[in-house]
């Protein structure tokens, strides 16, 4: 496609030559002899004879054309007349062809200068683009209910005044009552604001306009209140609408706080997120909910009343709750009949909403690995040991680097006091082992004397997978890696 | 031909043709080049093309067309420092080289692709139609830009060669030379052009020389 267009285009390059090139210099007329002219005025075969000096062109009725040299005499030239040829006289002029030599390039050129200028102006319309809200509009599948949400018992009584207001607005216009329009969700990371927010527009079917707030500020200066200002008039198009602001603190905090106290582009920004908040009519159904976790910092005039005044704190997970939440994550997976999620919310105290969910997805991660490796080709179902093993702090590279690293820190100690033999299994990140005993040891290396050598094997620490004691020490350990970790170290 | 009169606007338009193709070889060149050696940064920017579109220059073009006689291309980015293919330095000369080479090969082609059609038909030179200019306008448009790009004054290719032939110390020199390159330049253009001779007319001669011979034998 792309090497047709090229050659497309050097066709038409071509093509413009060609063209451009016989209308500058076009093929040349026939050259005749003076008396063919004389012949044929007495057959009575020409139309119209051109005197340009002595250069006569001569046109014949069926517009064929000749040129040939010679001297037009008066009595010629009433001849001629007589004849009932025209004779005009002066160059040759083409109308067309004048029109065409200046039309044709002027034409191309305007048509690529046109084009050099629209691309310019692609490049250009980033600068409009920028003042566009970077705000995503939640789709349908993604939206949730309440039911979706475990716990939250507080939030979530609070928030659904919110949902009436937006699904029936007139309720509340008529008992006259002022209706929060900001929303402030507070709590620690992962509780679930985001998900309550996202349960507000599931429940109404109001659109779901979702921005970090860290979003607004861009390269330029007044971009942020741009954005700001974009946002909410989109919102207030589609109506009813639910804007969520995540992270608010990022633009919220309080203003003459910061490097300088100035007037800076945060500011600005919080200045027009406040201005927004005001202008809402009453009849707009439009509501903000804003989340953060560092409400101590924010600016006093996005908490008073008409802002963000209803505060919603979104507590901990009792145990009650988190089994509820891991019912709800459990929902579209299969559980044996062994699983226990009272147990498993026994096992993770003050764990958030997300931790929660993550330990679900990842026993479900667990239990699709097992039964790939059981070549099991049915529905896969997590049993309690998925769940146990996900909750088992698995150990990373570096973990396990540390714990070969304190293995050899006590055996050097070991040998500098000379102890005792002390003989080691060692596993190669190959899965090589190496038995024998061990004479040296550093913070780089170990030297491994095997049984009837001399010299000494130099191992690189980052070669070894696991060092076992055999014998000679206590303080060696055993020490494997963690066995669902599954890759070996790559290092070299 | 015409360069006044009705046909001043079609005459410059048609001039452009052979040198905006032959260009845009010259850019390609380099991108393929760099492509080759390692480097995408061209690629990526879409300049790994034979399409004049990617590589005019608004300005380069219209200058041209308003009587100067000189315009240029956009030039093929490149990071010499992503080539796996060759040194730093090595990547550099070979990049720089490749467009004035492309620009050699493009008159050889130009002039064997006439001597072939010669031999076909012995009447075509006589003839000159509109290709067989197209020819003649590309063996000599190909020729100057090869040779004119070889002059080792920054940012013409040829300085790039120098760049990177330069031994370690000379280098300070080249490097101060380099500074005032484009006024250089302009200095060379400009000079020769009020005296009426050209720097690059010798160079030129003896290369169209060269495929003179080689029409001729070609031709047969």
């Amino acid at each position: 496609m792309k090497k047709w267009k090229t050659a497309l285009v050097w066709a038409a390059f071509v093509g413009v030559f060609v063209l451009l090139l016989r209308l500058t210099s076009p093929a040349p007329l026939p050259r005749e002899d003076f008396s063919l002219l004389l012949q044929e005025m007495e057959t009575g075969g020409i139309a119209e004879v051109r005197i340009h000096d002595n250069e006569i062109t001569v046109t014949r009725w069926d517009d064929s054309q000749y040129v040939t040299l010679g001297v037009i005499t008066e009595e010629l030239s009433q001849q001629l007349s007589a004849a009932g040829i025209r004779v005009a006289w002066g160059p040759p002029s083409d109308k067309l062809r004048t029109v065409l030599l200046v039309g044709v390039p002027l034409v191309l050129l305007l048509g690529l200068f046109g084009w050099f200028l629209r691309r310019g102006a692609a490049g250009n319309m980033n600068l409009l683009e920028i003042r566009k809200s970077r705000a995503r509009l939640l789709g349908e599948s993604l939206s949730v209910g309440f039911d979706d949400v475990g716990g939250c018992l507080e939030a979530k009584e609070q928030l659904s005044d919110l949902v009436d207001f937006l699904r029936l607005p007139e309720r509340w216009s008529r008992a006259g009552v002022r209706l929060p329009r900001g929303v402030l969700l507070e709590g620690p990371p992962g509780c679930g604001k985001t998900l309550l927010a996202r349960a507000v527009a599931g429940e109404t079917n109001a659109k779901f306009y979702w921005v970090s707030a860290s979003e607004f500020v861009e390269l330029f200066v007044g971009v942020g209140a741009a954005r700001v200002r974009d946002m909410f008039e989109t919102a207030e198009k589609n109506a009813p609408a639910v804007i969520f602001i995540d992270e608010l603190d990022a633009v919220g905090r309080k203003r003459g706080s910061g490097i300088g106290a100035g007037h800076d582009e945060r500011e600005q920004t919080l200045n027009q997120i406040l201005v927004c908040l005001d202008g809402f009519e009453a009849s707009d159904r439009v509501v903000v909910i804003a989340a953060t976790n560092r409400s101590d910092v924010l600016d006093p005039a996005l908490l008073r009343p008409g802002r963000f005044d209803r505060r919603i704190r979104v507590e901990p997970l009792t145990r009650v709750q988190r089994v509820d939440v891991l019912r709800i994550h459990c929902r579209n997976k299969a559980l044996s009949e062994d699983v226990s999620l009272e147990s498993i919310a026994d096992r993770c105290p003050e764990w958030s909403g997300a931790a929660l969910e993550n330990l679900v997805n990842e026993s479900g991660l667990l239990a699709v690995r097992r039964s790939r490796k059981e070549q099991d080709d049915g529905p896969v179902e997590l049993v309690q040991l998925d769940f146990e093993r996900a909750l088992e702090p698995g150990l990373s590279e570096e973990q396990r680097f540390d714990a070969v690293d304190s293995l050899l820190v006590e055996a050097t100690t070991q040998l500098a006091q000379a102890v005792g033999k002390a003989l080691v299994r060692v596993t190669l990140a190959g899965f090589t082992t190496i038995e024998g005993e061990l004479v040296w040891a550093d913070a780089n290396f170990i030297k491994v004397r095997t049984r009837g050598q001399d010299e000494a094997l130099v191992l690189g620490k980052s070669q070894i997978q696991s060092i076992e004691a055999l014998d000679g020490t206590e303080l060696l350990d055993e020490f494997s890696p963690d066995p669902w970790s599954g890759n070996t170290p790559d290092l070299a | 031909m015409d360069f006044f009169g009705d046909a001043w606007l079609a005459s410059r338009v048609l001039v452009l043709v052979p040198v905006v193709l032959s260009l845009s070889v010259h850019e390609f060149a380099h991108a393929f080049c760099a492509f080759r050696l390692g480097d995408d940064t061209a690629a990526r920017q879409g300049r790994l093309t034979l399409n004049p579109l990617a590589h005019i220059d608004p300005v380069g073009l219209l200058l041209p067309l308003l009587g100067v006689p000189f315009g240029w291309a956009r030039p093929v980015p490149i990071d010499p420092s992503r080539m796996r293919g060759a040194s730093l330095e090595a990547g550099i000369v070979l990049t720089a080289a490749a467009g004035p080479l492309s620009n050699v090969l493009l008159a050889i082609g130009a002039t064997l692709a006439m001597g072939v059609w010669t031999r076909l038909d012995a009447g075509a030179a006589a003839a000159a139609g509109p290709l067989w200019q197209l020819l003649e306008w590309l063996v000599l448009v190909n020729l100057l830009l090869a040779v004119f790009n070889l002059i080792p004054v920054p940012p013409l290719d040829g300085s790039r060669i120098v760049d990177g032939l330069c031994p370690a110390w000379l280098r300070p020199h080249w490097e101060a030379f380099a500074r005032v390159g484009p006024f250089a330049l302009v200095a060379l253009l400009l000079v020769p052009a009020l005296l009426g001779v050209s720097p690059i007319a010798g160079p030129v001669a003896g290369l169209q020389n060269f495929l003179d011979a080689l029409y001729d034998v070609v031709a047969g």
